[in-house]
This record gives C-alpha cells, sequence and structure tokens, in this order.
C-alpha cells in the first residue's frame, strides 16, 4: 500500500501506534491482572484456573456457537441489505441521504429498554418467538455505525463514473455492483461487517431484555457469585472477539491477493 | 429494476432462514394444575404436585441472583431433588423487570413465580384492577401474618432483611455504627450498591442513614443529606458496589442487606479478600418483606405450585449437597419432607423469614450464620410502603445533585 | 456506447418523471432496509412514544412532557447534551488524526489489526468496562501504583474516576475507536492522485490541507461528530456503574423510570424522556445539515 497524503516522519506511526497501544492495553492488561489471580494458591499466584473454570461449564461450547451463528446471519444481512442501499445512496439516492442518516442516529439514542418493551407489544408472536430476530435487532442496533463506515467510505468514490463507465462497457446493473464498485468499497464493507459482528458477538441489554440466553447473558448467569471468573471471561471475550476478527481480516488480504494475481 | 429485486430477494431469503426454525410449545400438565388453588381440596396431594411438576420438567423464574436470601441454594436444591431445569431470566433484574415481562413476553418466556418488591405489587393491585397473578393457599399459608399476604392467596411476602454495614477486613477503626462512615480513615472507602433512586438496597441504605442521624420513617432528609456530608469530605465514592470493584480495591465499605452477606463473604474470600458484615448499633432497618405469587400465565402450573410450597416449607433438612439418589426415588410428599425447606433457607442467607414466629413456636428455626445479630442499642423500623413512597420523591430529586 | 437494453431503466424513469416525483422513485431501491428499520425499530418505538401520551389510566395527556421538560429532567437533558459534546470534541480530533496516520502510513497488516480492535472497543461499555478503568486508574489500581511509585500521586489533587469528566476520560475508551473506525474510510478515499497533482501544480502543505484535504474531509469529519456526540450522550450502563445516579444524566433517569425497582407515580414519564431523546438527535441534526450544505456549495 503507498501512502496517500504528504509525507508523515514514520516517528509519527510509531507514536501513534504505540499511545494507541498504551491506551488500550493499560485499562485492559489492568483487568486481566485480576482474571489470573489464583487465592486459592496463595497471594501473589497467578495461573489460568479462572479460564478453565468457565470453558469446564457444560454450556460455554453451546452458547459460544449460538452467538457466534447470531453474528453471522447479522453480518449476512449487513452484507445482503445495508452494503447495496448505501451504494444505491450514493449513486442517485442524494435527496434520502438526510432522512437516513437521522434514521440511522436513532438506534442509538432511542434507550433499548423502550425498543424492547415497544417489541413486546408490537412485534407478531412468531417473529418474537424466533430466536434469529435477534441477528435482526443486532443489525439495526449496529446501523449507527455501519451505517456511517459505509457511507464515508463510498461518499468519497467517483461512483456514478465509474459505473456509467462500466455500463458504457456494456456492464449490466448487477455486474456493475458485482464486480466494479464492490471491489473499491471493500475497505469500509469489511469495516462494516467487523461492526456488526462485533456488537452481536457483545450485545447483553437488549438480549436480557428481549429474555434470550447468548453467550453474554450466560455469562452474567454462570459468573455470579464468582467475581475473578467473571473478569476473566470479560477479558476472554474481548480478546476473543479481537482474534476472530483478525483473522477474518488476515483472510481476506490473502483472499484478495490471490484475485489479484489471477486477474 | 433488477437491482431492486436483488436486494428484496436477499431479504426474503435471510428472513426465510430466521423463520423456519424451532418455536417451543409450552409443556402441558396431565392434571390441569393451573387451576388448584391449594393442595388440600386437590385429589393427589404432595405426591401428585410432585409428580406433575417433574413431568413438566422445567421452572421459569427472574430476576433472581444466586447470592440474594441464599436463592442459589434454594434454586439448587429445587432443581436437583425433584429434577426440575429452572431458567433464571436476567438474574440482576429489577421488580419492574419481572412485572413488564408478565405483561409483554411471549408465551413461552413468561415467568412461572416472581419475587418483587412491595411498591412494585402495589403498582400493579388495588381496587378494581384485573390480578395478574393466580390465587394459591400454600400448606403454611396460616404462618404467614395477615398483612403481608392477599386473603384469597394472589401474593405472599416471602423473607425481609436489615441494612448492613459490609467492610473490607483491612478497614481500621472497624465501623460499628452508620453515624461512624464520617471517620476521615474512610476517605474514599464508602459507596452503595446502586442508585437509590431506583435500587431498592440503596434506598433503603439512604433511610437508614436518615434514622442513624435524627430522621425518621416519614423524614428521609437527613439520610440525603448525610451522603452529601459524605461525598464532601470525600469519603463516598459514586463507584458501584459490586464483587469486581470491591476487589479491584475501588470501595471497601458498603451498605447492604444482611441477607447478602453469606454469599458475599464466599465470594470475596474465593477471589482473595475478606469481607465482614455488621449490623449498625445505631440502627436496624428492616426492609419491607418481598413478595411471592404465581404468574396467572404461568407455563408450568405444577413446577410453579410446587417452586411456592417449598418455598414456604418450614422443614428442617438436607441441603443440595447431601441429597442422594436414593432420595431422589422417594414419593413426592416423602422428599418434600426429607428436604431443607425455603423458610429455613433464607435463614441461612441471613434473612428473616416471613413465618419466623410460627417457625420458632414449633421449633423449627435452624442457626443463622453468625455475626449479623441485631445489637439491643439499634432502633429497630420499618418504613411503610407509604413512607417509601414520600422519601422515594426526595431522593429522585436530590440524589442527582448530591 | 450504451446498449438500449441496459438502460431501460433510466428510460423508463425518465419518461414516468412528470408523473413519479425524485423522491418516491429513489425511495424503492431501498425499502429493503427501510423495512427492517421500521419492523425493528420504528413501530416498537411508535407503540412506546404513543403510552407517554398517556396517564396512568391510559387517558389522553401532555404531563408526561410537561414533568419532563422540568426541573433536575431539564438538568438532566443539559448535563446529557453537554457531556455528548465534550466527549465527541474530545475524540473526534485524536480519533481523526490517528485514523489519518494509519491509513498514510500504516501497512496492511496493521490496519486490519487496527480495525478489528476498533470494532471490539467500540462495543465495549457497561459494568467491565468500569472495571477496566477502576483496574487501572481506581484508587489502587495498577496505573495509580505506578505513578505514585514515580512520585506522581493523582488522588492528591482530589480527582476521582467517578464524576463527570471521570465519565468523559472513560467514554474515550469506546469514543475514540469509533472515530477511527468511521473516519478512516474518509482518509482512505482521499486519493494519492489528488495529492500528487496538487504537489505537482506546487501547493504547499497548508494550501493543500486548505484546498484539498479539508474541504474533503470535512463532510465525514461532522457526520462522525454527530454520531459520537449521540453515542455519549445516550450512553447508559458505564454511566450507571460509575456515578450511581449522582449525576443528573437523562438515560440513567430513563432507566430508572422504566425499569427500577423503585416504582414511581407517572408510569410513562421515563417513555416521555426517551421522545425528549429522540427530538434532541433530530434537533442536533439541523446543524450538522446546514454544515452539510455549506460544505458541498464550497466543494463546487
Amino acid at each position: 500500500m503507498k501512502r496517500l497524503g504528504f509525507k508523515l516522519p514514520s516517528a509519527g506511526l510509531f507514536i501513534a501506534v504505540l499511545l494507541a497501544g498504551v491506551f488500550v492495553l493499560l485499562p485492559l492488561g489492568s483487568a486481566s491482572e485480576y482474571s489470573f489471580r489464583t487465592p486459592a494458591l496463595g497471594p501473589g499466584t497467578y495461573g489460568w484456573d479462572n479460564y478453565a473454570w468457565f470453558v469446564s461449564q457444560p454450556d460455554f461450547g453451546t452458547f459460544i456457537t449460538l452467538s457466534l451463528l447470531l453474528a453471522a446471519v447479522a453480518a449476512g444481512i449487513t452484507l445482503l441489505v445495508l452494503v447495496p442501499t448505501v451504494v444505491w445512496l450514493n449513486l442517485r439516492g442524494q435527496k434520502l441521504r438526510p432522512l437516513m442518516e437521522f434514521l440511522t442516529l436513532l438506534p442509538l439514542v432511542i434507550p433499548v429498554v423502550a425498543l424492547a418493551i415497544g417489541a413486546q407489544t408490537s412485534l407478531p408472536v412468531e417473529l418474537q418467538s424466533n430466536q434469529y430476530s435477534l441477528s435482526f435487532f443486532y443489525f439495526v442496533l449496529a446501523l449507527p455505525y455501519t451505517y456511517r463506515t459505509l457511507d464515508i467510505g463510498i461518499r468519497a468514490i467517483p461512483l456514478k463514473t465509474l459505473s456509467e463507465a462500466a455500463r458504457s462497457l456494456g456492464a449490466s446493473q448487477i455486474k456493475v455492483i458485482a464486480l466494479v464498485l464492490a471491489p473499491v468499497v471493500r475497505g469500509a464493507v469489511i469495516a462494516s461487517v467487523f461492526l456488526t459482528i462485533a456488537l452481536s458477538l457483545g450485545e447483553f441489554t437488549l438480549t436480557s431484555l428481549l429474555h434470550w440466553q447468548t453467550f453474554t447473558t450466560w455469562v452474567t448467569v454462570i459468573s455470579q457469585s464468582n467475581i475473578l471468573g467473571a473478569i476473566a471471561l470479560s477479558v476472554f471475550t474481548i480478546v476473543a472477539a479481537f482474534a476472530l476478527l483478525l483473522v477474518v481480516g488476515l483472510v481476506s488480504i490473502r483472499t484478495k491477493r490471490r484475485q489479484v494475481t489471477e486477474e | 429494476m433488477r437491482f431492486k429485486r436483488f436486494a428484496a430477494a436477499a431479504v426474503a431469503v435471510v428472513a426465510a432462514a430466521g423463520m423456519s426454525l424451532t418455536f417451543a410449545a409450552p409443556s402441558q400438565a396431565a392434571i390441569n394444575y393451573c387451576k388448584v388453588t391449594d393442595l388440600q381440596s386437590s385429589a393427589n396431594g404432595m405426591n401428585g404436585l410432585v409428580a406433575a411438576a417433574k413431568k413438566e420438567g422445567v421452572l421459569n423464574v427472574i430476576t433472581l441472583p444466586r447470592d440474594w436470601a441464599n436463592y442459589g441454594e434454594a434454586m439448587d436444591l429445587f432443581s436437583k431433588a425433584f429434577g426440575i431445569k429452572i431458567n433464571d431470566d436476567n438474574p440482576d433484574g429489577s421488580s419492574a423487570y419481572e412485572l413488564q415481562t408478565i405483561a409483554t413476553a411471549t408465551a413461552d418466556k413468561q415467568p412461572d413465580v416472581v419475587d418483587i418488591g412491595v411498591s412494585a405489587l402495589n403498582s400493579v393491585t388495588g381496587p378494581g384492577r384485573p390480578s395478574i397473578f393466580a390465587n394459591y393457599k400454600v400448606q403454611n399459608f396460616a404462618d404467614i401474618p395477615a398483612e403481608w399476604k392477599d386473603a384469597g392467596g394472589a401474593w405472599y411476602g416471602d423473607y425481609n432483611g436489615i441494612i448492613a454495614i459490609a467492610y473490607d477486613s483491612s478497614v481500621s477503626p472497624a465501623p460499628k455504627k452508620i453515624s461512624d462512615l464520617t471517620n476521615a480513615a474512610y476517605k474514599g472507602q464508602v459507596a452503595l450498591g446502586g442508585d437509590p433512586s431506583a435500587a431498592q438496597e440503596a434506598f433503603m441504605s439512604v433511610f437508614a442513614a436518615a434514622i442513624a442521624k435524627g430522621g425518621s420513617v416519614t423524614n428521609i432528609q437527613p439520610g440525603i443529606d448525610f451522603f452529601k456530608t459524605l461525598k464532601q469530605n470525600g469519603n463516598f465514592t459514586s463507584v458501584l458496589a459490586n464483587g469486581a470493584n470491591y476487589v479491584s480495591g475501588a470501595y471497601k465499605i458498603s451498605l447492604s442487606w444482611n441477607f447478602n452477606a453469606p454469599g458475599a463473604i464466599a465470594s470475596a474470600k474465593a477471589a482473595g479478600k475478606t469481607l465482614k458484615y455488621v449490623i449498625p448499633s445505631d440502627v436496624a432497618l428492616q426492609g419491607t418483606p418481598y413478595i411471592q405469587a404465581i404468574n396467572k400465565k404461568a407455563p408450568h402450573c405444577a413446577a410453579a405450585r410446587l417452586w411456592e410450597e417449598f418455598i414456604y416449607s418450614e422443614n428442617k433438612g438436607k441441603t443440595s449437597d447431601k441429597i442422594t439418589a436414593a432420595d431422589k426415588k422417594l414419593p413426592g410428599q416423602a422428599l418434600f419432607n426429607t428436604i431443607l425447606g425455603g423458610q429455613n433457607i433464607f435463614v441461612s442467607g441471613g434473612a428473616t423469614p416471613i413465618t419466623v414466629k410460627a417457625m420458632t413456636k414449633k421449633g423449627l428455626l435452624i442457626k443463622a450464620p453468625a455475626g449479623l445479630d441485631v445489637p439491643k442499642s439499634a432502633k429497630l423500623v420499618m418504613p411503610s410502603p407509604d413512607n417509601q413512597a414520600a422519601g422515594k420523591s426526595l431522593v429522585t430529586s436530590q440524589w442527582p445533585n448530591l | 456506447m450504451a446498449k438500449p437494453l441496459s438502460n431501460t431503466v433510466d428510460k423508463g424513469a425518465a419518461n414516468r418523471g412528470a408523473l413519479v416525483s425524485d423522491f418516491t422513485r429513489q425511495l424503492v431501491p431501498i425499502l429493503p432496509l427501510l423495512v427492517l428499520i421500521v419492523v425493528f425499530l420504528i413501530w416498537p418505538i411508535v407503540n412506546v412514544a404513543i403510552m407517554a401520551f398517556e396517564d396512568n389510566y391510559g387517558n389522553f395527556t401532555f404531563d408526561n412532557f410537561v414533568v419532563a421538560s422540568q426541573g433536575v429532567y431539564a438538568q438532566a437533558f443539559g448535563n446529557s447534551i453537554s457531556l455528548g459534546i465534550y466527549s465527541a470534541l474530545l475524540a473526534s480530533i485524536p480519533g481523526a488524526v490517528f485514523a489519518y496516520i494509519i491509513e498514510s502510513r500504516g501497512s496492511e497488516f496493521l490496519k486490519r489489526i487496527i480495525n478489528s480492535a476498533t470494532s471490539v472497543l467500540a462495543n465495549s461499555g457497561g459494568v467491565p468496562l468500569a472495571f477496566m478503568f477502576i483496574a487501572a486508574f481506581g484508587a489502587e489500581g495498577s496505573a495509580t501504583v505506578l505513578l505514585k511509585a514515580i512520585g506522581l500521586d493523582i488522588y492528591a489533587g482530589g480527582f476521582t474516576l467517578f464524576s463527570y469528566w471521570g465519565l468523559v476520560l472513560v467514554y474515550c475508551f469506546f469514543q475514540i475507536p469509533i472515530m477511527v473506525l468511521v473516519f478512516s474510510p474518509a482518509v482512505q478515499a482521499l486519493r494519492r492522485e489528488w495529492t500528487e497533482a496538487a504537489r505537482s501544480l506546487g501547493a504547499s502543505k497548508w494550501q493543500y490541507w486548505r484546498h484539498v484535504g479539508f474541504p474533503l474531509l470535512f463532510p465525514s469529519f461532522s457526520a462522525s461528530f454527530l454520531l459520537l456526540f449521540a453515542s455519549a450522550f445516550s450512553a447508559y450502563a458505564t454511566a450507571r456503574a460509575m456515578t450511581v445516579g449522582t449525576i443528573a444524566l437523562v438515560p440513567l433517569m430513563i432507566g430508572t423510570l422504566i425499569d427500577g425497582n423503585v416504582i414511581v407515580d407517572q408510569f410513562n414519564l421515563g417513555k416521555a424522556l426517551a421522545i425528549g431523546m429522540v427530538l434532541v438527535t433530530a434537533l442536533a441534526m439541523v446543524p450538522y445539515l446546514l454544515i452539510q450544505r455549506r460544505v458541498a456549495r464550497w466543494q463546487k
């Protein structure tokens, strides 16, 4: 990747990454120090006991699988519904953008507890009884971030010029989107999918208010009287989500490289 | 428009994939226990109730923290003895959440039984309001004081507690009364377990402070002023008092129900801390009893009734770790008689069971955990629901500017 | 040359132009998204909003809104709005600079790390987030102890994490990642060709930023700023864990009124406050849209 702006001293990058590292790792590291404590073996001793404790819980795998599944469906909705819509809005839906910007801010400002009450009083029972309805809620809750990430990423690309050029070469609308526009907006698309996954894996309030059991709500139940275990679980959740997204991200770099070499 | 069709089809595919999945139907008992209003008039007695509850196999409870009044043991024992799986919906939730769930949740997610505060009860009962609870009189119904039960058996009090001071063993000098908390040695160490305008325990803590500082059940103002003083001299820190924050040293002293003591002490010990509890010598503030009730929409009617019988059982008996495979094979009534009753489980959790007078008379009370005795000098008071309503509006308007 | 067939969309649209307004025509392709937003957000909320106009007995009233706009509730709106603005100010600039540095200098691998990390951190909050900061900067936190060891007592000057400014600090933990995440695509779009063109035309660094970089990034910056404002304005769980209600904030009061153990006199007051939050957000859109329009004109 070549650099974009004017030359920056590479010290700038180094300092930025260093500061960000301290900013994130100081609180996270301090919390994880507690998660490794093993008071049963005496003060000042450390080990993996608290992690072994939750991994050995009978439902650990079940709920992780369920949460991953719900996150995957939510990510699918982002890809299939949101991405095409934002592309369209930038192509020729300019007038609707203020409306969409407002609508997509709402999930953030509407208190989740109010949303939960409204959803339970207004949505059909069949929909509420289906656990995959959660994925749709996660998708909506992620909209403030995903919509903006996509919109900002796509906004600055001369989509119109690109799509007109492609169409004048005989490509259909779908082909234009799939083959010409998709690769260009790739970065923003990946970011928005990541956001959806991260939000889905970590969402607690709405899930709990709608009386579903997922990984996050299971965590609060099992860690009730295990203080250090609860801390270990919250550290694990953050680190595991990060690792998962990193792996997905690295795979996507590889496939991109392969595509480039094949072309 | 091809693009539109593409997007619409995408939605349809995703939606269809989601919707085709399972819908769990509520289980049904052979005998209709939903209409049973007491065990005496029911043909098969306890044996029949236990058999029907076992068949249902599930009990939906709601907002029961394990450390709270030893509910953890109550759930473990019930679950193990009768082979009934317990779903605890949102253990940290509020009474309002319990009522909201009854009002809005789908049939399969309805709680079978609730444990709510008195003010929450008053918001759903009253003349002319249809009851949301099923009438059921437990066998020990007569042992519940008349002011804490509905004559028809729609609801009944179960236990109450006293506000205690919880403190880390490193705190010096050890606090003995609420007015001690202004001591300069406690800088940045005093916390509450919630927002008093939202959480009952924190609200009653402010009431306790009021009475310790010259207020009364009708005058909570000195309590608010007391916390204002504590904030000004730097003793009060607005960190949420919970296990993790305590272990990290963010606070060392908090006000808490005495019935959280055994659980909290054990959790703290497992995390390498020594937590102590003491009932303040200047005030023993009693909470109004919490209220048990069976949900009219309960999906597991027999299990719900068995749970209430169990909660109001005054038996001495086996705890969850003592139950054997042979015990589980006993007929319903015999099994029920073998296990420790709910009222005594509350005792072992540090709470005062509602049938305490009858149990004392019958000699059925087990020993309460040590160290939670009420000092003789402490004023024993209990703000009535009306007192609480009046106090609450003062707290709501003043606490945010503490 | 365009093939006639693939051009039907535009032609048909142009023919119908006289009958169907521009707006409706633009609306059709975004219907799937709109449907999802309506079903899973708007419809449930409308149901709640109606209750905001009801008294305890279901009769129509404005009382909930009257109470919601007075006394401690009015103060709560003031506090929450200022918290939103300060938090957005404090997080947007470092976030934007960081995004720029990473996008312009970072390797693809580093970008993936940052991308994954910011996605996760943007979603952090509540009791676990409060705990992380307590573990680091609390009275016995590791950073506090470390700083004390080198002679810096952060608690000497009356500092406390559990205050208005403590919240602003802790919110940075998710606010800066949100900014990085949302703003990075904008920086990515600042194409190299433009910089090079500007340079080859002899533009100075200042001129480049004044005429190219800044005008191009500003709309994205203001969109991100608005998001940060809304995010801090409405944050709930973290504030609850760190203040136990000692600061008047709207989301906390809504939580108390709708989900508290202490039941309130006016059942629907919390819902009126929730509608108030939506109104504030709508109002915040006004200056934002004005800025956007201004910039659009400027870019031409």
